[in-house]
C-alpha cells in the first residue's frame, strides 16, 4: 500500500504530537506519567522520552521522531519546541497551499497529475528552506540578532569568568521546563553548587565533558526521602560495599586491579597436569604463599585500599584483611575508568615471582570509609584529583524512583546543554551587494564549515588591491580538475536552484570572450604561499561588457557571476574576495561567531527577535520564494511564545508582550523581559537548523510505501533504537 | 536469532485525575487505608485466590505490598508510601491517607493544579518549619535519662497495630523487651560517634507472648539430635573461636580457565581431605574450642574435631556472619591453609538453651552490642505482624536517638497543626506568599483544603461512630464515645485528649471537627509535669512523621501535576 506523502498528512500527524507536547512545555507545563510493559512507572517532562514512550507507528511521525532524537543526542534540549515549531511551519505551508488551490480552482488537471505537480512545488520549497537555513539564517543571526546577546560570563577585558548569578538564571530556566514545578529552583541550586564545587579555576569545558560522560557514576538515587534531602557529597560514592573494611588512619594509598590476584591452576588455553597428591598439595600451598606474599608486598608499599574490577576469591580477601587492606570488588568498567580519569593511574600489574619492585601505580586517597544511605552501604572515596575536576557526588532523593530518574536525566541534560553553550558557534556567510541593478537585495552565500575548525581563518582573508595580483588565469584555471559551480544571481533569487556542472577540464578563454583581463583579482597558490594549503575560491565575475540584459539568450553566457571552486586535498577553505570594477558588485565573505556563553532572556525572546528581523528582511526581498520562506519561518516562530504565554494574566498575555517588544525594537530601546531566566542562543540556533532540516526531509517525500515483509538483514540500526 | 515483536502503540490519556473511575478507585483505596488507621483500626485479611498464606494485617507495609494497584497514578502513591516505609518503618498509613486527602480536596477546589501545587508547597514548608522550631507546641523533648518517654513511644506503636492481638499486659511486656533490646545495642564506651549494634529477632511461634525474652549475644538454632551429639561443654572460662567464611567440605573451585588433567590413580578427594585434617590439627594445636562455618564442614573433619573436644557448628548462613564476627571479635577466615593467630576470637560462654520446642546454642559475648530478641506469638500471622511492629519500634528508637524529639500522637499533632495553619493563613498571609503569582483568596482556599485533609486524617482515628471535637485553646484532639446517650452534657464525657497531655479539668471551649470555627492561635505552652512517672502519653516519632508529611505533600503534588498518562500496552 502506498500513501501519498503530503503536507496535509504531515500536518495532521505533527498536530497530534503537538497537542501532547504543548501541555508540558515551559514553566507552566505539567508532568506526564509513562508506564512500561514491565510495570515500571516513569515520570517525565522530557520531550524525547515522552515521544519515545508513545511507540508511534505512522511513518511520517517516525521521521520526525528520528530527527528529534538525533537533535537531542547533540544538544540535550529542545524536543518539545522542535515539535511545536515544526507544527507551525507545516501549518503555514498548508495555508499557503490552500490559498493556491483556491486560486487555481479552475484548472482541469487530473488529480494524479496535480499530486505530482504539488510534489514538485514542495520540492522547490524545501530547496528554498535549505537555502535559507544554510545562507540567510547565519547572516540574520550575526548582523541583527547578535546585538541583543547577553553573556553568562562577567566580561572583564581578558579572562572570562563565569558569573554565578547568570548561571543560576540559565539553569533555573532550563529546569523550569524539565522537572516538577516545585523542584526546579532547588534542583538548579543543587546543580550550581555541584558545578562550582567540582570546578577548579578555569576548567569549565573539561568538567562538562567528564560529568556528561560519567554522569551515571557521579550520582546516587535514593527513594523514600523528600526531594529536599538531596545533597552534594565531597568525594566519590561507589555503588558497592566493602568486601572487607579495615579502618586506618593517616595517609591511604590505593591500587586498582583488573585481574584475580590469587594465582590459578591454569589460565585459558593451557593445561595443568596433576600427577600426584603431593603435587596438588604443594601447588595449593604455593598459591596460598604467593597470595600472602603479594598482599605483604602491597602492605609494605603502604597500600591500604584495593579496588578490583573482578570478584576476588575468599583467600585474597582474607589475606587482605590480615594485612589491613580494605577491598572493594566488582567495580564496573565505567567506574574504574572514571577513577582512572580523575587520579590518572593505571591498573596494578602483578609482579613476576622474583622481582619485588616498588609499585608505581598507587595513588593517595584522602579518606575511604563506608557510607550508609537508606540502610544501603556505599564506599565513600576521597580521591585526590590530578585533573581539573574535583570529584563530588550528587545524592538525589525523591519519594518515588520515577521522580529521581527524572531529576537525574534533567541534570544530565543540563550538563549537555552547558557543554554546547561553552563552545563558540561559527557563522559564515557571504554578502554580495550589487549596486548595479535594481536588485537591492543582497545575495548571501554561506560557506559551510565545521564550527570548531579554524575559527580564525577569516582573519587571513586579505583584501589586496587588484593591481598587485593580476593573473593570466587562462593557464591557471586549466589545471583545475574539480567541479565548476555556477551560480546565477537571478536564478537564485527567483528559484533558489543550484546547478552543478561537472567539468573535467575547464576551458575559459576570458581574454577573448569576456574581456575581464584587467578587472580580475585573485590570489594564486604560487603567489601567496601562506595560504598555499587552503582551497581557493575563485569567484570570477564574468561580465558581458555593455550587455547586461542578455539573460534570456543562451545559458552559458547569461550568468552574471561565475563561481569556480577548486577543491584542495586538505579540505580547508579560504575565501578570497573579488571585486569587479565594472559592476561594482561586491561579494564580501563574513565569518564571525556566536561567542561561547551567549544567552538571551527566556520567554520567547529569541523567537520574537528573529521573527522581527526575518520580517524586515523579507520586506527587502523581492516577492519571491525567499521572502515567502522568511515570512513563513518568522510567523511559525511565534508559535512558541504563544504557548508559553497562554496561561499568563492579562498584563502579560502574548499580544501585550509582543507589541511591547516590537515597539522597543522599532524605537531601539532596551528590551524589557517579563521573566527572569536565560537561555542558550546556541541551543536555539541548533534547534532551528534541525527543524528546518527535518521539514525539508518531510517535504521531499512524495510517496510512502508500506512494506509488509520481514526486515532485511541490513537495516539501519540506530534509526529506531534511539527513542 | 532475533525475535521480532510487533509493538503496539501506547495508550495516551489526558488529565487522568478528572475521570470518574480514577476518582472512584482513589476513594476505594482511601477507604481501605483509613479503616486500618489507629489503635481501633479494622483488620484486613489478604488472601490470594491462587494460593499462598492468608495475611491479617492493618499495617501499611504489609497491606500495600500485597495490594495490586492498576492505575499508574495510584501506583505512584503506593510506591511512594512503600519507599517511605522502607526508610522510616513508621507513619506509612499517615502518609498514604494524607496524600489521598490532599488529592481529593485539591480536586474539590476549582483552582488550577498549578496554583494548588505552588501553595501546597508553601504550606508544607510552613509546617516543617513550625515542627522543627523551638516554638512548636506539639512536640516534646525525649529525655534519655529515664525510660518513661521511650516506653510511651514504643507502647504507642504497639497499640496502633491491633493485628498483633496483644492485651494490655502483653503490650507492656513487649514494649519493655523492645526497649531493653534497643539499650543492649548501644555500646558502653562511646567515642565521638556511636555505632549501634543489632538486635536479631528469633522466631518462636505458638508460645505465649509473655514468654518472649531478650538475651545478650547470639542464638543459633539447632536440631535436638545435633545437640545430643554434642559433648557437654566442660570449659567454664572463655572459649577460643574460629569463624570460617569459606567452605570446609573439601570442594575444589577456582581452577582457572584452562583445563586440569588429573592422572589415573590419583585421588583428589584424599588430597583435599588431607588438607582439611591438617587444618583440623592446626586448630587443635592453636587450642580452638569452637569452630563456626558459614558453609558446610566435611563430616570427617567434624568427626576429627569432636574427638578432640572441639565444637563445630556449620551452615551458619551469611546473615549471621556479620553479627558473629562482631560478637566474637574474629575475622572471617577465607583460607584452609595457614591461619593467622590474630583471626581467632573469644566468646565468654557457650551454653545450650531450650525455648519452647526449639533448641539453641547461645553465644554469650564479653561485651558486644548484639542481642537476640526471642519473640513469641500465638499464630503465624500474628507473629508476622508482631515482628514487623518490633522492627518498626526498634527503628523508631534509633531515629529518636538521632533527633531526640517526639511528636504528640493520637491525632493531636494533626489538629494542632491544622489550627496553626488556619491561623497563619488568615492572619499573616503575606508571610506565606513570599513570591508572586498567587492571591490571598487562593491561599485561603488551598489552606482550607490542606487543613481539612489533616483534620479528616485525625478524624479517621475514630472508627466506632464517635464524635470528635477540638479545644480552641491548644487545638488538641478529643473524642466522644459514640454510644453515649445524647441527653448527657457531652463535655462531661471527655477526660483526656488524644495524646493524653491535657485533661478536661481545665476550662476549655470546644469546637466540632466537622464544623468550621474561627481561626485561633493554638497555645504552645506545655504543662510542667509533662511526664510524670505514671503518665501515659501517646507519642509519634518526629523524624518519621515529618518525612511522612513531606512525602505525602510531594506525592500529592506530583499526582496533581500529571497532565497525561501514557501506558505502554505491550
Amino acid at each position: 500500500m502506498a500513501a501519498a506523502g503530503s503536507v496535509k498528512v504531515a500536518l495532521q500527524v505533527v498536530e497530534v504530537l503537538e497537542t501532547i507536547v504543548s501541555r508540558c512545555v515551559g514553566p507552566e507545563g505539567r508532568q506526564v506519567l509513562c508506564t512500561k510493559p514491565t510495570g515500571e512507572v516513569m515520570l517525565s517532562r522530557d520531550g524525547g522520552r515522552l515521544l519515545g514512550a508513545l511507540h508511534i507507528e505512522h511513518p511520517i511521525a517516525r521521521i520526525v521522531l528520528t530527527c528529534v532524537s538525533s537533535h537531542l543526542k547533540k544538544t540535550g534540549d529542545g524536543a518539545k519546541t522542535f515539535i511545536i515549531f515544526l507544527c507551525h511551519l507545516l501549518r503555514g505551508l498548508h495555508a499557503i497551499s490552500e490559498k493556491e488551490k483556491n486560486s487555481l480552482i479552475s484548472d482541469n488537471f487530473q488529480t494524479h497529475e496535480r499530486h505530482w505537480k504539488n510534489c514538485c512545488q514542495w520540492k522547490c520549497i524545501s530547496q528554498a528552506l535549505l537555502m535559507f537555513q544554510t545562507q540567510i539564517l547565519d547572516c540574520i543571526m550575526d548582523q541583527y540578532l547578535s546585538r541583543h546577546f547577553l553573556s553568562i560570563f562577567s566580561s572583564s577585558a581578558k579572562e572570562r569568568t563565569l558569573c554565578r548569578s547568570s548561571l543560576e538564571l540559565l539553569l533555573e530556566a532550563y529546569f523550569c521546563g524539565r522537572v516538577g514545578r516545585n523542584n526546579h529552583r532547588f534542583i538548579s541550586q543543587l546543580m550550581c553548587d555541584y558545578f562550582f564545587k567540582c570546578m577548579t579555576c578555569t576548567s569549565e569545558t573539561e568538567v562538562f565533558e567528564l560529568v556528561d560522560d560519567c554522569f551515571i557514576e557521579l550520582n546516587v538515587g535514593v527513594t523514600g526521602l523528600p526531594v529536599s534531602d538531596s545533597r552534594i557529597i565531597d568525594g566519590l560514592l561507589l555503588h558497592r560495599d566493602f568486601s572487607i573494611y579495615c579502618p586506618v588512619d593517616g595517609d591511604i594509598r590505593m591500587v586498582i586491579v583488573t585481574e584475580i590476584i590469587q594465582p590459578l591452576f591454569s589460565t585459558s588455553g593451557s593445561e595443568f597436569i596433576l600427577s600426584s597428591e603431593a603435587q596438588f598439595q604443594t601447588s595449593q600451598f604455593w598459591i596460598m604463599e604467593r597470595t600472602k606474599a603479594i598482599m605483604k608486598h602491597l602492605h609494605s608499599q603502604n597500600v591500604k585500599l584495593l579496588l578490583s574490577s573482578v570478584k576476588q576469591p575468599d583467600l585474597v580477601i582474607y589475606y587482605a584483611g590480615l594485612s589491613g587492606i580494605s577491598v572493594v570488588e566488582c567495580l564496573s568498567s565505567e567506574e574504574v575508568s572514571l577513577i582512572q580519569r580523575i587520579i590518572g593511574i593505571s591498573p596494578f600489574v602483578l609482579p613476576e615471582a622474583s622481582s619485588w619492585y616498588e609499585i608505581s601505580n598507587t595513588a593517595l586517597v584522602k579518606f575511604c570509609k563506608p557510607f550508609i544511605l537508606r540502610s544501603k552501604r556505599y564506599v565513600h572515596l576521597g580521591l585526590i584529583s590530578t585533573c581539573t575536576f574535583i570529584p563530588h557526588c550528587i545524592v538525589l532523593c525523591g519519594p518515588v524512583q520515577g521522580l529521581v530518574e527524572q531529576h537525574e536525566s534533567a541534570l544530565h541534560g543540563a550538563f549537555k546543554m552547558l557543554r554546547q553553550l561553552f563552545k563558540d558557534l561559527d557563522l559564515n556567510y557571504v554578502i554580495q551587494a550589487s549596486d548595479q541593478n535594481d536588485t537591492s537585495s543582497p545575495l548571501i552565500h554561506k560557506y559551510s564549515r565545521e564550527s570548531s575548525q579554524l575559527p580564525e581563518i577569516s582573519n587571513h582573508s586579505i583584501q589586496r588591491p587588484y593591481q598587485d595580483i593580476v593573473v593570466k588565469n587562462g593557464g591557471e584555471l586549466e589545471k583545475t580538475q574539480a567541479y565548476l559551480k555556477v551560480y546565477s544571481n537571478l536564478v537564485i533569487s527567483s528559484r533558489g536552484l543550484e546547478t552543478h556542472i561537472p567539468c573535467s577540464t575547464l576551458k575559459l578563454t576570458p581574454t577573448n570572450t569576456f574581456q575581464i583581463d584587467d578587472t580580475l583579482k585573485c590570489l594564486s597558490p604560487e603567489k601567496n604561499r601562506i595560504i598555499d594549503d587552503y582551497e581557493l575560491e575563485l569567484l570570477v565575475d564574468n561580465n558581458l561588457t555593455g550587455n547586461p540584459t542578455t539573460e534570456n539568450t543562451r545559458i552559458e553566457i547569461s550568468y552574471e557571476n561565475l563561481q569556480v571552486t577548486k577543491i584542495d586535498r586538505t579540505g580547508s577553505k579560504l575565501p578570497v574576495r573579488y571585486k569587479s570594477l565594472d559592476l561594482c558588485t561586491s561579494q564580501s565573505y563574513h565569518s564571525s561567531s556566536v561567542p561561547a556563553g551567549s544567552v538571551l532572556p527566556v520567554g520567547g525572546n529569541f523567537e520574537i527577535l528573529l521573527h522581527y528581523y526575518l520580517l524586515n528582511y523579507a520586506k527587502t526581498c523581492q516577492p519571491s520564494e525567499e521572502a515567502m520562506v522568511s515570512t513563513l519561518i518568522a510567523n511559525a516562530l511565534l508559535g512558541i511564545p504563544k504557548i508559553l504565554f497562554k496561561a499568563k494574566k492579562v498584563n502579560y498575555s502574548f499580544p501585550q508582550m509582543y507589541l511591547r517588544t516590537l515597539h522597543a525594537l522599532q524605537t531601539n530601546q532596551l528590551m524589557v523581559s517579563s521573566q527572569e531566566g536565560l537561555e542558550s542562543v546556541i541551543g536555539k540556533y541548533q534547534l532551528l537548523t534541525s527543524v528546518l532540516q527535518c521539514l525539508t526531509k518531510i517535504l521531499t517525500i512524495d510517496l510512502v510505501i508500506n512494506i509488509k515483509r520481514q526486515p532485511q538483514k541490513i537495516y539501519d540500526q540506530d534509526s529506531e533504537d534511539e527513542l | 536469532m532475533s525475535r521480532l515483536e510487533a509493538k503496539k502503540p501506547s495508550l495516551c490519556k489526558s488529565e487522568p485525575l478528572t475521570s470518574d473511575t480514577v476518582r472512584a478507585t482513589l476513594s476505594v483505596l482511601k477507604g481501605v487505608l483509613t479503616s486500618c488507621y489507629g489503635p481501633s483500626g479494622r483488620l484486613k485479611q489478604l488472601h490470594n485466590g491462587l494460593g499462598g498464606y492468608v495475611c491479617t494485617t492493618s499495617q501499611s507495609s504489609a497491606l500495600l505490598s500485597n495490594l495490586s494497584v492498576t492505575h499508574p497514578a495510584l501506583k505512584i502513591l503506593t510506591t511512594s508510601v512503600q519507599n517511605h516505609v522502607s526508610c522510616f518503618s513508621d507513619c506509612g498509613l499517615f502518609t498514604a491517607i494524607l496524600c489521598c486527602n490532599l488529592i481529593e480536596n485539591a480536586q474539590k477546589t476549582d483552582l488550577t493544579p498549578t496554583t494548588v501545587i505552588k501553595l501546597n508547597k508553601h504550606l508544607l514548608s510552613l509546617c516543617t518549619n513550625y515542627l522543627k522550631s523551638e516554638a512548636c507546641g506539639c512536640r516534646i523533648p525525649v529525655d534519655f535519662s529515664s525510660t518513661q518517654i521511650l516506653l510511651c513511644l514504643v507502647r504507642s506503636i504497639l497499640r496502633s497495630k491491633p493485628a498483633c492481638m496483644l492485651i494490655r499486659k502483653e503490650v507492656d511486656h513487649i514494649s519493655a523487651l523492645i526497649l531493653r533490646a534497643f539499650l543492649l545495642t548501644i555500646p558502653e564506651n562511646t567515642e565521638d560517634h556511636i555505632i549501634l549494634g543489632k538486635s536479631i529477632i528469633v522466631p518462636l511461634k505458638g508460645q505465649k507472648v509473655t514468654d518472649s525474652t531478650v538475651l545478650p549475644g547470639i542464638l543459633i538454632e539447632m536440631s535436638e539430635v545435633q545437640l545430643m551429639r554434642m559433648l557437654p561443654i566442660k570449659k567454664s572460662s572463655a572459649l577460643k573461636v574460629a569463624l570460617f567464611c569459606t567452605s570446609l567440605s573439601g570442594d575444589f573451585s577456582d581452577t582457572g580457565e584452562g583445563t586440569l588433567v588429573v592422572s589415573y590413580r590419583m585421588s583428589l578427594e584424599n588430597a583435599a581431605l588431607d588438607q582439611l585434617l591438617n587444618l583440623g590439627r592446626q586448630l587443635i594445636s592453636d587450642h580452638v574450642d569452637l569452630v563456626l562455618c558459614q558453609k558446610v564442614i566435611h563430616p570427617s573433619l567434624k568427626q576429627f574435631l569432636s574427638i578432640h573436644h572441639v565444637i563445630a557448628i556449620d551452615r551458619v548462613g551469611v546473615a549471621l556472619m556479620e553479627p558473629l564476627s562482631k560478637v566474637t571479635g574474629t575475622q572471617p577466615i577465607g583460607s584452609i591453609g595457614s591461619i593467622s593467630p590474630s583471626s581467632y576470637g573469644i566468646v565468654k560462654e557457650l551454653c545450650t538453651a531450650k525455648f519452647g520446642s526449639k533448641h539453641f546454642f547461645h553465644l554469650i559475648p564479653n561485651e558486644a552490642t548484639i542481642c537476640s530478641l526471642l519473640l513469641c506469638n500465638r499464630n503465624d500471622t500474628a507473629w508476622d505482624e508482631l515482628k514487623l511492629t518490633c522492627q518498626t519500634a526498634l527503628h523508631v528508637l534509633q531515629l529518636t536517638i538521632k533527633e531526640p524529639w517526639a511528636l504528640l500522637g493520637g491525632g493531636c499533632t494533626e489538629t494542632h497543626l491544622a489550627a496553626f495553619i488556619r491561623y497563619k493563613a488568615r492572619n499573616e498571609p503575606e508571610s506565606i506568599l513570599t513570591d508572586d503569582g498567587c492571591t490571598q483568596a487562593e491561599l485561603q482556599l488551598v489552606a482550607e483544603a490542606f487543613c481539612s485533609a489533616l483534620l479528616s486524617l485525625a478524624g479517621s482515628l475514630e472508627h466506632d461512630g464517635g464524635e470528635i471535637v477540638t479545644d480552641i485553646k491548644y487545638g488538641h484532639f478529643w473524642s466522644i464515645q459514640g454510644d453515649c446517650p445524647s441527653v448527657v452534657n457531652w463535655p462531661d464525657l471527655l477526660s483526656r485528649c488524644g495524646c493524653g497531655l491535657y485533661s478536661s479539668q481545665e476550662e476549655l471551649s470546644w469546637s466540632f471537627l466537622r464544623s468550621s470555627c474561627h481561626p485561633f492561635a493554638p497555645q504552645s505552652c506545655l504543662p510542667h509535669e509533662t511526664v510524670g512517672p505514671d503518665s501515659n502519653l501517646t507519642l509519634d516519632c518526629l523524624t518519621a512523621k515529618l518525612s511522612g508529611l513531606q512525602v505525602a505533600v510531594e506525592t500529592a503534588n506530583l499526582i496533581l501535576d500529571l497532565s497525561y498518562v501514557i501506558e505502554d500496552k505491550n
